[in-house]
């Protein structure tokens, strides 16, 4: 890439990243309304999607009716590849929020440019999620009893069981990220209303952008509000993944009953998420060709986060180990050594592998700010993640207290057919998404484009050039 | 459970009171048939029976020799559960496994429906008015034609008078007598029995014996006597420190051998040598040396010395023998001449007062005479009845071939069996629940066995039958005075009718039954000299009976196959055992098919690798291999048969271990079919034991920690029982106010109790009658059928490629719905060596009082009563299976299928089974989460029968089903709040722990230590 | 009757000028920027946003009911699970910190709708679609005979276009 043979630039604060490739604000509007053009490319890969959604559809349908018998469960391990794809998508639900809510509050200036596209990954992704506890229950059709409904005969959900913490946690979670999406969607909306020619359209766009005008009042709530969801929704990031951890953490389980699930659980579902993102931004600034929004810098502060979460979440696996030893309980030891050099040996090193050793890549600054490697990597992380679930539920499970009842595990064709389907109905909804609204936050990105004026003095003493640097010095890496 | 319908007396309103407890919980199964006519219930008559209120008969069980008193529980007129006749001398109210799965014999969905004819090669239904005279038809051209003579009649093995009256017909048609074939049965011993004591079957008291010695006896694997020998062998154990040391002499470690203090691991067919030795230390005449012996049976002379040693030392001591080996008689001889040597005789071996049933018998030598009968076409008309020859003789002696040849074969048996299969014409017998009929419990008590409800298909009682055919013919006509065949057991029951009567209450009378004369009304050992092991292969080919389906005749009913064999814990599958060494010298690990090959045959199977069998010998057991006999037992396995020879044990049955084999590896393997995860506990202290020494010296191991934030229970006495709250620590007064239901003051008042079980390991064999029991009792589905596996790729229902048809296919994944189970873990023995100890621990819900797996339930669907109980709520399951994450002793189980429903692939009770099915006793649907509930229909039914007679429930008044099986006596069930309950005490016992009470679950089952004796120890 | 005048601006410090020349005439006027400008909050100079407001309410109710919730059901209908007290406020936290978040989310969103009049039926008048692209602008409300004195006041301060509206 371009950015190699010229001297690269020292690290920047991420704050700092600036588009010097966007000059005003008439610019943005025509490129990313340019993107929502659909293609050929698009309405393929949506086929694909929604191809793969229905193959998962048929075997659920398959399942409920024949029974959970025909998914791969092998008694002592009652839970399996829906419940790690679960706690897959809703770990990848992280990253949205993170990127939107948190970072915004840390003034972090990469995520404008990204954070539109991490938050719909976020919505679909829980979406995803929320299903599998319903797939993998035994009697679907009933799964509302775990809502605590009024009904005359006063039966209510057990308030003590990690499950309905979940129902609460997920379902608070999809609300609350689904809403900041559409609000902070709503100024965008108005702008795609302003240049809608075809009336049709221009209707539909015209009630979703709820009349929002750009009025000074209008704005001034709006960013009043943004400010306390993001205030709002930093706590429940950490929250909802802790809460997840706990349906692991509050059994018995030699594997599961250990202090340490909420952060290591944070940090896991932190790191998948940017994954996540890369394997999503990268393709969509390619063919969109929004290089010089989503820039190299975009990218590169982007994988610190990510080697950050990842040395966060190896530190945690040698934790547990160390726990295990330390703990000096025998059925523990044996547990740990089961997972690493046992009978799941190669889960565990996929793992290790995969989220551990391969993210100390990035330390390499060349490597940060190669977005080829950064998409492989991102499927490594993947991949990586899902077995992380793989093999915290699957060996300690088949790996108990009573050794009578160790077993194994092999996940059927209808658990794999409803794990492709998820994809498919994850990227079936992105997909939709990225055509019909702007995967780049139009009225953000205006925030940092500098603003034209009459004369280069600073009336009233403000500074109008934003918190940017002047533009004008081209750095590397910001135009390709 | 209580033996009385509770209905005596019942006012209007409280009645409907039951009713209404009893229909909350039932489900129904189908209409109530027309009330049996006839029939003598337990305490009180029929015409008192109540709709949804059980009616109890006491019969006798007929699935062997051993004529146990049953009591039949009848619902709406259909019999749901065998349970054990307290009062019956034989088993004192214990019953095994194949007693409790009598029922699915009678309810079996292959018996015959009608009687058959052979119409163009196969078997087509008719009706008795065209069956019964064509049969007496055929009669007639026989005896036109003057070969009445030459007519066989083999009849299955069963003491009492059904006998003579068949030998009377067959007498009155001028037919020779007929013979009693039994294949289980050992002959040998019998015979030496008889010559030795002057029974066939003398009492057995090891209570009494200081040493007892097992010359290849497997009294515990459920051969002759299963359940008394059982008894009598854990009440010896139950003594502890004064308890007999059991060693156990042969060349595989049966259940039996398990159970043995010490397994000397002797030479097949060295037994001989070893028991002249000791009688030879015990001073008898005909004694052997220790050299000869150690030579013999590749023993060393040390350990045959120290043997010997204690023989001697011990008095008095006991020998059993029980060998298969051709010279199984010489042996059985030697040991009673050990037992008169030692003064043994009406100490430990009491002839007088010997067990009834075992004479008469005939062995597969008799159906080998048959055969070559039949082959010189000298047998014009062949009659069976219960006994399957053409499946149960060696292959070698082809009697399915020579059966062939005989003109006309008429079958009384019930089951489509392989033998029946051949025949040209089946009267189909009623089954022995629905046909009257009397039993030799021991000699001087007669056992009396009635129906116990009308018959379900369109079968006869062969007596009937019989009958008709002789007053059918008027040369006979005037020799056959009886009505019915129950006429004939009235005439010649001492007393006759009305003592008869009065008899049938309690099952039993006191009196003699006539026996029947000849042949072989006394078995006796052949005079030649006995072969020895034949062929020269490197390995030794034990062949055993299974525990749990004997000698094949358990195999067509779903609760056997789906009852792991006490030993290799396999189910739904045939296996080789194979030592260790041998296995990896054969480069063989276990599923890997090995092929045996005798000079008579060769048998293919997967390799289960196992301790406890010698190096040079390998052993399968009998049982599978079924090429008929219906959809439970046809195509599943091998018949070990097929590699044995027509070689005798002396008393004409088949010498089981006659002969050398060569095993090789096939290419083939497939999985072992086993609930078995590990066989080693890890240390984590599940199944514990003391040696006897540290049971003298009162070192009982540590005593039970004290845990922070522990409560004080002091308001319930008994076992520890939680207080909402123990989690947090911060309500260890008893008379907070957050006790929610566990305050004695609470509304349900239910909370002065505490349901609890002890399990003694001591007294505990590991039979696994108690499963059996349970699945009878809770409607557990067994999911071992071929055509209950998942699919494989989607498919329709009928399209068994689709599907995963590996019998034992649900097994395979761990999905065996067994809410009691017995694990058996190994101690020692890592290096191979004879040395290691089995421990058999029975595991089921435990029952926590803070049990983890309640919290976790979204929806309240399993929580905690305020009598103790960890209640599962089915209709409130919505499967979420957490539950069973949390459980430390994985004793939760998930319907994957809908195995209760009748229009799925995998429904597990094909009509007539469900008609077994438990009123009281919910099926549970797809989709929810079951485990053991203590029986709490049983705990109910107890408590409104007490509430109904106004008083409360008396310590021991009921118990759960396993407790109620368990021939050893090993389980008891109460109330431990109460201390009147004998299951308080117990609980206080020093021997008495908790499976992980570190995990500080609080359970409701207490498991007492298992006491070894090692050598020298007593 | 009151007429308005609809004006556009391309540079930023220009509509700043004019908004602080409006403020000292007394006009009142409403300011459109396609982005949201520190020189323009600070040049109108507006009150306090009343949304937090509606965020600690919202929070605190649902941080009641979530408690209420768990607890009142365990104690309508005591069920002993593990041991556990009927009513253990520790896990409770949980569902009352998710309902303090659910409910205090949605009250703030529903306080922005509130305090900027959305949703609007009308969008039209004294607004330009341009104020949604580059423009600044700016509608201001007077009688008729002021009209003349605003638009010279804008045009002075650059005002690219002017145009009545009514």
């Amino acid at each position: 890439m371009a950015s190699f043979v010229e001297p690269l630039r020292p690290n920047i604060a991420s704050a700092d990243v600036a588009l010097p490739g966007v000059r005003d604000y008439e610019q943005v509007d025509d490129e990313i309304i340019a993107t929502l053009k659909p293609s050929a490319g698009w309405f393929g890969a949506l086929g694909v999607s929604i191809l793969l959604f229905l193959v998962g559809a048929a075997a659920w349908i398959y399942q409920i009716y024949w029974g959970l018998g025909n998914a791969g469960y092998a008694p002592p391990v009652m839970w399996g590849v829906y419940i790690i794809t679960f706690v897959f998508w809703v770990g990848i639900g992280h990253a949205g929020t993170l990127i939107s809510a948190i970072l915004f509050l840390f003034r972090a200036g990469f995520r404008t440019t990204i954070y539109r596209c991490a938050e719909a990954m976020t919505v679909f992704a829980v979406m995803t999620a929320g299903l599998f506890p319903i797939i993998h229950i035994g009697r679907p059709w009933k799964f509302f009893w775990l809502i605590p409904y009024p009904n005359w005969r006063m039966i209510w959900p057990n308030f003590k069981s990690p499950l309905v913490w979940d129902v609460f946690a997920i379902s608070t979670y999809l609300t609350v990220s689904a809403t900041f999406l559409y609000v902070g969607l709503i100024p965008d909306i108005a702008v795609l209303r302003d240049r809608e020619t075809n009336p049709m359209r221009k209707q539909i766009l015209a009630v979703l952008s709820l009349g929002w005008r750009n009025s000074e009042p209008e704005w001034r709530h709006f960013m009043k509000m943004y400010l306390f969801l993001a205030a709002f929704s930093t706590p429940l990031v950490l929250s909802v993944h802790s809460v997840v951890s706990f349906d692991f953490a509050m059994a018995l389980t030699p594997g599961w009953h250990a202090t340490i699930f909420a952060p290591y659980f944070v940090a896991g579902a932190i790191f998948s998420g940017v994954g996540m993102v890369f394997t999503i931004i990268i393709p969509i600034r390619r063919f969109f060709s929004l290089r010089h929004y989503v820039t190299i810098n975009h990218l590169d502060a982007a994988a610190k986060l990510c080697l950050f979460t990842s040395l966060i979440v190896g530190c945690a696996y040698l934790i547990e180990f160390w726990v295990a030893w330390y703990s000096g309980v025998a059925v523990e030891q044996e547990f740990f050594w089961n997972r690493v050099f046992g009978q799941w040996w190669w889960s565990a090193w996929i793992m290790l592998i995969c989220n551990m050793v391969l993210p100390l890549s990035l330390f390499s600054q060349q490597l940060r700010r190669n977005p080829t490697w950064l998409f492989i990597l991102s499927i490594f992380i993947n991949i990586g993640m899902w077995f992380e679930r793989f093999v915290i539920i699957v060996p300690s499970l088949s790996h108990e207290f009573e050794p009578w009842q160790w077993g194994h595990y092999a996940p059927s064709w209808v658990d794999v057919s409803i794990l492709i389907g998820s994809f498919g109905w994850f990227f079936m909804w992105f997909l939709l998404f990225i055509k019909q609204l702007p995967v780049i936050a139009i009225s953000e990105v205006k925030e940092i484009v500098p603003p034209k004026l009459r004369t280069h003095a600073a009336p009233h003493g403000v500074d109008v050039s934003g918190h940017h640097p002047p533009y004008g010095v081209a750095t590397p890496g910001e135009f390709d | 459970m209580s033996q009385s319908t509770g209905s005596a007396g019942v006012k209007r309103r409280e009645f409907l009171k039951v009713l209404g407890a009893a229909s909350a919980v039932t489900t129904t199964i189908g209409c109530s048939q027309e009330k049996v006519e006839k029939l003598i219930p337990y305490l009180v008559s029929p015409d008192q029976t109540v709709p949804g209120v059980s009616t109890y008969y006491s019969t006798t069980c007929r699935e062997c020799a051993t004529a146990c008193g049953v009591v039949a529980e009848v619902r709406d007129g259909r019999a749901i559960k065998l349970e054990g006749n307290p009062e019956h001398p034989v088993n004192h109210g214990a019953l095994c496994a194949r007693g409790q799965a009598a029922l699915q014999g009678l309810y079996n969905p292959d018996r015959y429906r009608s009687p058959m004819v052979r119409e163009g090669g196969k078997l087509v239904a008719t009706t008795w008015e065209k069956a019964i005279p064509l049969l007496s038809q055929k009669i007639g051209e026989v005896r036109s034609t003057g070969r009445a003579g030459n007519v066989a009649f083999i009849d299955q093995h069963a003491s009492g008078s059904f006998g003579a009256f068949l030998d009377q017909w067959l007498g009155a048609f001028g037919f020779p007598a007929h013979h009693q074939y039994d294949s289980s049965a050992d002959l040998a011993v019998r015979a030496a029995n008889s010559a030795a004591y002057g029974v066939a079957m003398p009492g057995i008291d090891m209570a009494a014996a200081t040493l007892v010695i097992s010359l290849g006896a497997d009294f515990l694997d459920g051969r002759d006597a299963g359940v008394p020998m059982q008894l009598t062998f854990a009440d010896a154990r139950a003594k502890l420190q004064h308890a007999p040391r059991f060693i156990y002499i042969g060349p595989r470690r049966s259940l039996t051998g398990l159970n043995a203090d010490e397994w000397i691991a002797c030479k097949p067919g060295s037994e001989d040598a070893i028991a002249r030795a000791l009688l030879g230390a015990v001073g008898g005449t005909g004694g052997g040396t220790i050299a000869e012996a150690a030579a013999a049976s590749g023993v060393t002379a040390a350990t045959l010395q120290r043997l010997a040693d204690e023989l001697k030392a011990a008095r008095p001591s006991l020998v059993l023998s029980g060998v298969s080996t051709p010279n199984a008689g010489v042996v059985a001889t030697i040991a009673a001449n050990i037992n008169k040597a030692a003064g043994n005789v009406g100490v430990t071996v009491k002839p007088g007062e010997p067990m009834g049933g075992y004479d008469g018998a005939v062995g597969a030598a008799q159906m080998g005479e048959i055969a070559k009968a039949a082959n010189a076409g000298s047998i014009p008309l062949l009659f069976v009845r219960g006994a399957n020859p053409a499946y149960d003789t060696p292959k070698s002696m082809q009697f399915s071939a020579a059966m062939a040849k005989v003109p006309y074969k008429v079958s009384f048996s019930c089951y489509p069996d392989e033998t029946t299969e051949l025949c040209d014409l089946v009267l189909p017998s009623d089954h022995a629940l629905e046909s009257w009929g009397d039993a030799e419990a021991k000699p001087g008590v007669i056992s009396l066995q009635q129906p116990v409800m009308d018959r379900i298909f369109d079968t006869r009682a062969t007596g009937d039958v019989l009958l008709q055919l002789a007053q059918g013919d008027p040369a006979t006509v005037a020799r056959f005075p009886w009505k019915s065949y129950r006429d004939f057991l009235v005439s010649r029951f001492p007393g006759g009718s009305a003592t008869f009567t009065q008899a049938l209450a309690s099952g039993m009378a006191n009196g003699a039954i006539a026996q029947r004369s000849a042949p072989g009304a006394r078995p006796a050992l052949s005079a030649e000299t006995p072969a020895t092991i034949a062929g020269d292969g490197e390995y030794f080919l034990v062949v055993y009976p299974h525990a749990v389906l004997s000698t094949g005749a358990g195999a067509n009913k779903p609760w056997l196959q789906e009852l792991p064999d006490p030993v290799a814990k396999i189910l739904w599958q045939s296996w080789v055992e194979l030592h260790p060494t041998t296995a990896s010298k054969l480069g063989v690990s276990a599923g890997d098919h090995v092929t045996v090959k005798t000079s008579t045959g060769s048998i293919t199977a997967p390799a289960f690798v196992y301790l406890g069998i010698r190096q040079d010998t390998v052993a399968v057991a009998l049982g599978q291999g079924h090429t008929a006999y219906g959809r439970y037992a046809k195509d599943i396995g091998i018949n070990a048969l097929d590699a044995l020879g027509a070689t005798w044990n002396g008393a004409g049955g088949v010498s089981l271990t006659q002969a050398r084999a060569t095993v090789t590896r096939g290419g083939d393997r497939s999985d072992l079919v086993t609930t078995e995860g590990s066989a080693r506990q890890h240390g984590r202290g599940i199944a514990q034991a003391m040696s006897v020494a540290d049971l003298v010296a009162g070192r009982f191991g540590e005593e039970a920690h004290h845990f922070p934030g522990d409560a004080d229970h002091s308001f319930l006495p008994g076992l520890r029982s939680p207080v909402a709250g123990d989690a947090q620590g911060d309500l260890v007064d008893s008379t907070a106010k957050d006790q929610g239901m566990y305050n004695p003051k609470h509304w349900s008042g239910m909370a002065k109790r505490r349901w609890a079980m002890t399990i003694d390991l001591a007294r505990c064999t590991g039979c696994s009658a108690c499963v059996t029991a349970c699945y009878a009792e809770n409607n557990i589905p067994t999911v071992g059928a071929r055509w209950q596996g998942r699919a494989l790729r989607p498919g329709s229902a009928s399209d068994d490629s689709a599907w995963d048809t590996r019998p034992g296919a649900n097994i395979l994944k761990g999905r065996e719905m067994s809410w009691l189970r017995i694990e058996r873990y190994f101690e020692g023995g890592e290096d191979g060596s004879t040395d290691f100890e089995a421990r058999f621990v029975p595991m089921m819900c435990q029952h926590c009082g803070n049990a983890p797996c309640e919290p976790v339930c979204p929806v309240y669907a399993t929580y905690h009563s305020p009598d103790g109980l960890n209640v599962q709520v089915y209709n409130r399951c919505v499967g979420t299976r957490y539950c069973s994450n949390g459980c430390p002793y994985k004793v939760r189980y998930f319907n994957w299928h809908g195995y209760g429903e009748p229009e799925r692939r995998q429904y597990a009770f094909p009509e007539p089974l469900h008609l077994q099915l438990n009123p009281d006793v919910t099926v549970r649907g797809k989709g929810v989460m079951e485990k053991c509930s203590f029986c709490v229909q049983r705990i109910r039914e107890a408590e409104n029968l007490a509430k109904l007679e106004g008083r409360e429930l008396k310590p021991d008044e009921f118990t759960t089903a396993c407790a109620q099986a368990c021939p050893s006596r090993a389980i008891v069930f109460g109330d431990a709040a109460d201390e009147n309950w004998s299951v308080a005490k117990l609980a206080l016992d020093a021997r008495a722990y908790h499976v992980f009470e570190e995990l500080s679950t609080y359970t409701a089952v207490v498991y007492l230590k298992r006491v070894n004796h090692p050598g020298g120890a007593n | 009757m009151r007429r308005g005048l609809v004006a556009a601006f391309r540079e930023l410090d220009a509509i700043c000028d004019a908004i602080e020349a409006l403020k000292k005439q007394k006009y009142d006027f409403t300011v459109y920027t396609p982005t949201p400008r520190h020189e323009i909050e600070h040049a109108v100079a507006p009150p306090m946003s009343p949304v937090r407001r509606y965020t600690l309410i919202g929070g605190l109710l649902g941080l009641t009911f979530g408690y209420w919730i768990a607890v009142w059901t365990s104690e309508y209908w005591p069920l002993v699970v593990g041991g556990k007290a009927i009513a253990s406020w520790i896990p409770y936290t949980i569902i009352g910190f998710e309902m303090m978040v659910l409910v205090g989310a949605l009250s703030t969103v529903a306080a922005m709708f509130i305090h900027s009049g959305i949703p609007k039926i009308t969008a039209t008048i004294g607004f330009d679609p341009r104020f949604s692209h580059g423009d600044y602008g700016i509608f201001v409300e007077a009688p008729p005979e002021r009209l003349k004195a605003a638009e010279d006041t804008l045009r002075a301060h650059g005002a690219v276009d002017v145009r009545g509206e009514s």
